[in-house]
């Protein structure tokens, strides 16, 4: 099932970069502090507390894309499930062989990405020796830590799957008869408190970021706030984003279009909210915290250019502003590309759930162009809805983030941000491929369905 | 090759199939599935006509062959052997794309179950017709769609989703999307199948109405002797080969040749 290939491939993604990330770590530990071994636990800390940043981060991206994955998964499953249920298997026991699953596909993706990640390093590694970019030293790849993004990755799998599984308790024996009609998937489950609590969370994420910006300009301690603001508004976004996403992607679903396989391709997209927005705020993620990044890098160099007056200062903030983005968009880019196997599996999975629907559409006079254009609008409309809303909060937090912590010493009042034209020019390239490779596999396959499949009772 | 107006289905002019006053036919139709070892022979040597304007039942124990039959006339399926014709059009000589484009403008669907594209509410599933045309419905195409929408009792019902609708509505909806091209031919694959028998009545004498009412030709599937009581014609297949063809008959009458089917079998 191309569902679970997608949740080991995340869980291994995971893994590869824990494992990797903790690595490079205690190798750049190692080269800095060269031969004066007392030194090596400093710089390690100092690194580790980076390194443990960009992982967790990598993680939350990789459990939210594994439980959209299993509650897909599920959704599509809901007449086996039914059918278990019907002869006398206990909701229960369903959800628990779903996480159990989930475990044993957290568990092996884990330990396959630690392993190939580690041998993709060491690799690396004996190539840069060989060609004298870095010292022979005596490098120690293998170390009990690594263990740590190991387990991590192999029970948020499991909690992922715990999660995403809750919709198999809402299973009817009846669905498996056939009596109850085809119900629509739509999680019509309200969560008012859960509401209540995004709402909060924004309000007093936006209203602390504002506070952190204006205390900025006065004292070096509006960061702090700024933090907190950011910390808040972006739980509330993510927790709330069955109620952000579903009105940006209607608004991109209407600017793509009203021919029929736009406008269904648009309804598709809008019809079930809680699973688009899961599909797509991974990607959202990804997306605001490299724009996030680069922005503030940006405002930064652009406040500085504003403040110095040497030239020569000048240069040299904007080398260190350079590399320091650099690196940083290729640590949070990973969690970006997660987000996008997930995004493309959400894509491929809902193809295969709605064959039905597809050969309903060819038996009333859909071309399988028709069906290969409704399959690539619905991506396109997934992908811009997510990198634009990501770009455009990216930009906030970034030039929130530039003004709170360096207001002070810049100390010239408010400067609009900055944004990077590389930044912009890469991520609507991104967008493209994505959207379009992320249908290659699933249009082929609703071409495929033939029109009779419609016609099959059941 | 549009039908224009209802009662330009009857004294039609044209010549070949139709001047027969056919709305679609085969001759000699063979159907085998599966490879030479293991062949299932679905349809054996099928000759029948569909005739223009009337409500016809297309009959059979399971397995009998109807489906395959349906699925073929409609541009669903490709026959083994022999020709289909709608009107005057060969089918059984198109590709897939000339099939998609007359089906969607010269055939209506009706299927037992999962009609319609839940995504939509029951105006746009009614309309869905015309947006995979790329075209609005013309004035007087949308005061027959108005007609229809009044005449089925959906005008309520516009703005729903099909999971809000019960069966016996849900089937309404799939009759207007059906009926609002004017199709040349409605194929209705045993549109009861799913429904109570009180609201699967009320979907039969739909049917009807649109039959004698608009001269609208339709072909049903169905294996419910009640629902084929509401046939003008019933053909009957067995095995693969049409073994009755009856001209309007009682369930009675329907249900006895069907177990003398069933007992020879």
């Amino acid at each position: 099932m191309s569902g679970r290939g997608a949740s080991l491939l995340v869980a291994g993604l995971a893994s590869a970069f824990g494992v990797v990330l903790l690595q490079v770590t205690s190798v750049l530990a190692t080269v800095i502090s060269g031969d004066d071994v007392s030194d090596i636990g400093a710089v390690r800390s100092a690194l580790s507390i980076v390194a443990v940043l960009f992982i967790t981060i990598a993680v939350y991206v990789s459990s939210i894309v594994t439980t959209n994955t299993v509650a897909t998964i599920i959704a599509g499953r809901t007449r086996t499930i039914a059918l278990m249920r019907l002869i006398g298997s206990s909701a229960r026991d369903q959800r628990r062989a779903v996480a159990k699953e989930g475990l044993l596909v957290g568990a092996v993706g884990a330990v396959l990405g630690a392993v190939v990640g580690t041998v993709l390093l060491s690799i690396g590694l004996w190539i840069a020796v060989a060609a004298g970019t870095l010292p022979d030293l005596r490098y120690s790849l293998i170390e009990p830590l690594l263990a740590l993004p190991v387990l991590v990755v192999v029970l948020s799998t499991w909690c992922a799957a715990w999660v995403g599984s809750r919709r198999v308790l809402s299973v009817s024996p009846m669905q498996a008869v056939g009596a109850a009609q085809e119900r629509s998937l739509e999680e019509t489950v309200r969560r008012p408190a859960r509401n209540i609590v995004a709402v909060l969370l924004i309000v007093a994420g936006v209203l602390f970021l504002a506070g952190g910006v204006v205390v900025g300009q006065i004292s070096e301690y509006g960061v702090l706030l700024g933090l907190v603001g950011g910390l808040l508004s972006f739980s509330g976004l993510v927790l709330g984003s069955h109620l952000i996403m579903p009105p940006v992607l209607g608004l991109v679903g209407r600017l793509l279009g009203s021919n029929a396989p736009s406008r269904l391709a648009a309804a598709n997209a809008q019809q079930h909210p809680e699973r688009s927005s899961r599909a797509t705020i991974g990607l959202v993620i990804g997306v605001t915290l490299i724009t996030m990044f680069a922005v503030a890098g940006a405002t930064f160099e652009k406040m500085m250019a504003l403040a110095m007056e040497d030239p020569s200062v000048r240069r040299a903030i904007s080398e260190m502003v350079g590399i320091s983005l650099a690196v940083i968009s290729v640590l949070v880019g990973f969690s970006a590309l997660i987000a996008a196997v997930g995004m493309v599996n959400n894509l491929a999975l809902s193809v295969l759930q709605r064959s039905r629907e597809i050969g309903l559409l060819r038996a009333l006079g859909f071309t399988g162009g028709q069906v290969r254009r409704m399959i690539l609008t619905e991506s396109l409309q997934m992908t811009v809805a997510a990198v634009a809303l990501g770009l455009a909060l990216g930009v906030v937090y970034g030039w929130a983030a530039a003004q709170s912590l360096f207001g002070t010493v810049a100390n010239i009042g408010f400067v609009t941000p900055a944004v990077p034209w590389l930044l912009v020019v890469l991520s609507v390239t991104g967008t493209a491929v994505l959207a379009v490779a992320a249908t290659i596999v699933p249009a082929r396959r609703a071409v495929s369905v033939a029109p009779v499949t419609a016609l099959a009772a059941g | 090759m549009r039908p224009l107006a209802p009662d330009s289905y009857r004294g039609n002019m044209e010549n070949s199939p139709s001047e027969l006053g056919l709305a679609a036919r085969v001759t000699s139709l063979r159907k085998i599935y599966g490879s030479a070892t293991t062949s299932v022979t679905a349809l054996d040597d099928v000759s029948i006509g569909i005739r223009r304007g009337q409500f016809t039942a297309i009959m059979g124990p399971s397995g009998s062959g109807k489906s395959t039959l349906m699925h073929i006339m409609a541009g669903l399926d490709t026959a083994s052997a022999g020709q289909a014709w709608l009107g005057d059009t060969e089918i059984s000589a198109l590709d897939d794309a000339a099939l998609t484009v007359l089906r969607r403008r010269r055939i209506g669907f009706i299927f037992q179950a999962f009609n319609l594209v839940p995504t939509l509410d029951v105006r746009g599933n009614i309309l869905l017709p015309f947006a995979l045309d790329g075209r609005k419905p013309s004035t007087t195409e949308n005061n027959w769609i108005e007609q229809l929408i009044d005449s089925l009792g959906l005008a309520d019902r516009l703005t729903h989703r099909p999971h809000e609708l019960s069966g016996g509505q849900q089937q309404r909806v799939a009759i207007a999307r059906a009926l609002a091209t004017r199709p040349e031919l409605v194929f209705a694959d045993e549109p009861t199948g799913n429904l109570d028998s009180r609201s699967g009545r009320e979907v039969l004498a739909l049917l009807k109405a649109a039959s004698t009412g608009y001269g609208q030709s339709i072909a049903m599937v169905t294996h419910d002797p009640i629902a084929a009581s509401f046939a003008d014609r019933i053909l009957f297949l067995a095995d693969g080969r049409l073994v009755e063809d009856r001209e309007r008959s009682s369930a009675e009458d329907i249900s006895r040749i069907m177990l003398g089917m069933e007992q020879r079998a």
